[in-house]
């Protein structure tokens, strides 16, 4: 684990500095393909930074509505650059509201849209990865398996390194190049990808020891899990059903 | 889809599911398994690793004997700029916090600084917590710091709730943050 590199007198956050270069990467590769599903690339930055600026402020009124007497007598801490001031719910809430508005205004359809973000998404699950193996964070249970790392007191499974090891997986079979993921009907690509990684999430945090759990023994990421494979399913399904955009065009 | 292909897909989807349902029965969490549970480590979700250490007045503090309070640990250097920053702000919240149970431990990381700069560094402020003096390098071993100031939050099970690393941190952190220690129960 590597949660801090430390350059002179400034210490930064590994975990941190690897999510900030998955943007960059996953947007750098996303863009290249854009454009093939009818999203022209500046609308593409515009929504994921628009996401992004929504997503900080909603994060820091999340708090600021939450606990109002508090920066009342401290408004400097309004533009505070603590990262421990974002509520991820609050921001994801944002995030969300802003890119739909965005995407309405500039007439953009769901699907060929979350098709285009598929690549991206994808490179920032390894990311993720990549961040948890950096900070130790959702770590696995005990186990005396030859491949056990040593970490916060124990011997216990690498999920960190799982973890990203499946999400090269997952970047690796929805790599955007392949020619066949552009022979789909829109929104079969990105619910594809859907389903395998939340296959793997259900697999996976079988082996964690920081699940939430539901009644005591079961584990809620799993769920959740299951729910979005479920629905990837039936989304891949009934879109396979519809008729091709191409000969819908033509007719 | 043709209804063949449709069909298929459909089983196939079943099986999936079932399959996944099955996993989420077989994997369920056996007690215990799923937090830090007893163990002390130096992350969130853990039991804080115990220590002893004396402070400015010759006390001997030791970590444990302080279960059921709401308390910062707090590692820091005369040195380090952002600690500081940060520690009118400790000052502050201290005096705010203290009578609802809530208590700070300044580490001085003495290993890395020096005794009298330490001292001085919590006389120019006018710290009222205790101030303690690692010279061994003992807790910051222990807690694994790799920055200063590292900051740990623990709550009234000795339980690290939560761990910041590097500074300043903002006064409005500080106290939501304490708020939320003192409402756990």
């Amino acid at each position: 684990m590597f949660p801090i590199l430390q350059l002179g007198p400034l210490a930064i956050q590994v975990p941190g500095l690897i999510l900030l270069l998955g943007i960059w990467v996953g947007l750098t590769l996303t863009e290249r393909y854009a454009p093939r599903r009818g999203i022209a690339v500046n609308t593409l930055y515009n929504l994921v930074f628009l996401g992004l600026a929504a997503g900080i402020i909603g994060a820091r009124l999340s708090y600021i509505i939450r606990y109002p007497s508090i920066f009342i007598d401290n408004p400097a801490s309004i533009i505070s650059l603590n990262p421990g001031l974002l509520d991820s719910w609050g921001g994801s809430a944002m995030a969300f509201i802003a890119v739909i508005i965005y995407g309405q205004k500039k007439n953009l359809a769901i699907w060929p849209t979350l098709d285009t973000l598929t690549p991206f998404l994808a490179v920032m699950a390894v990311a993720l990865g990549l961040s948890h193996t950096a900070s130790g964070s959702a770590f696995g249970s005990e186990t005396n398996l030859p491949w056990a790392i040593e970490l916060w007191g124990t011997q216990r499974h690498p999920t960190q390194i799982y973890e990203t090891l499946v999400a090269l997986i997952v970047l690796f079979i929805v790599w955007p190049k392949r020619e066949i993921w552009f022979t789909f009907n829109p929104g079969i690509y990105f619910s594809f990808f859907i389903a395998i990684s939340a296959a793997f999430r259900l697999f996976l945090e079988a082996f964690r020891a920081d699940s939430v759990l539901i009644l005591g023994v079961f584990r809620s990421a799993q769920f959740i899990a299951w729910i979005a494979l479920a629905l990837s399913l039936w989304a891949i399904a009934r879109l396979q059903a519809r008729e091709k955009p191409s000969s819908a065009a033509s007719s | 889809m043709k209804p063949d292909r449709s069909k298929h897909w459909i089983l196939i989807s079943i099986l999936i599911l079932v399959a996944g349902a099955a996993w989420v029965w077989v994997s369920k969490a056996s007690p215990g398994s799923t937090t830090g549970g007893g163990i002390p480590a130096p992350h969130e979700g853990f039991l804080a690793p115990d220590f002893s250490l004396q402070t400015s007045t010759g006390e001997t503090l030791t970590l444990s004997a302080l279960r059921g309070q709401p308390l910062i640990v707090n590692l820091w250097a005369s040195w380090c700029a952002p600690c500081r920053a940060e520690m009118p702000a400790f000052e502050r919240v201290f005096n705010q916090y203290k009578d609802q149970g809530f208590l700070i431990l300044a580490v001085n990381v003495t290993s890395q600084d020096d005794l009298s700069n330490a001292a001085a560094f919590a006389e120019e402020f006018g710290l009222t917590f205790p101030i303690l003096f690692d010279t061994q390098g003992e807790v910051s071993h222990l807690y694994q710091s790799s920055a200063l100031p590292t900051s740990y939050f623990i709550d009234k099970e000795g339980i690290i709730q939560e761990v910041v690393v590097g500074g300043p941190m903002s006064e409005a952190l500080l106290r939501i943050r304490v708020e939320e220690l003192l409402n756990t129960e």
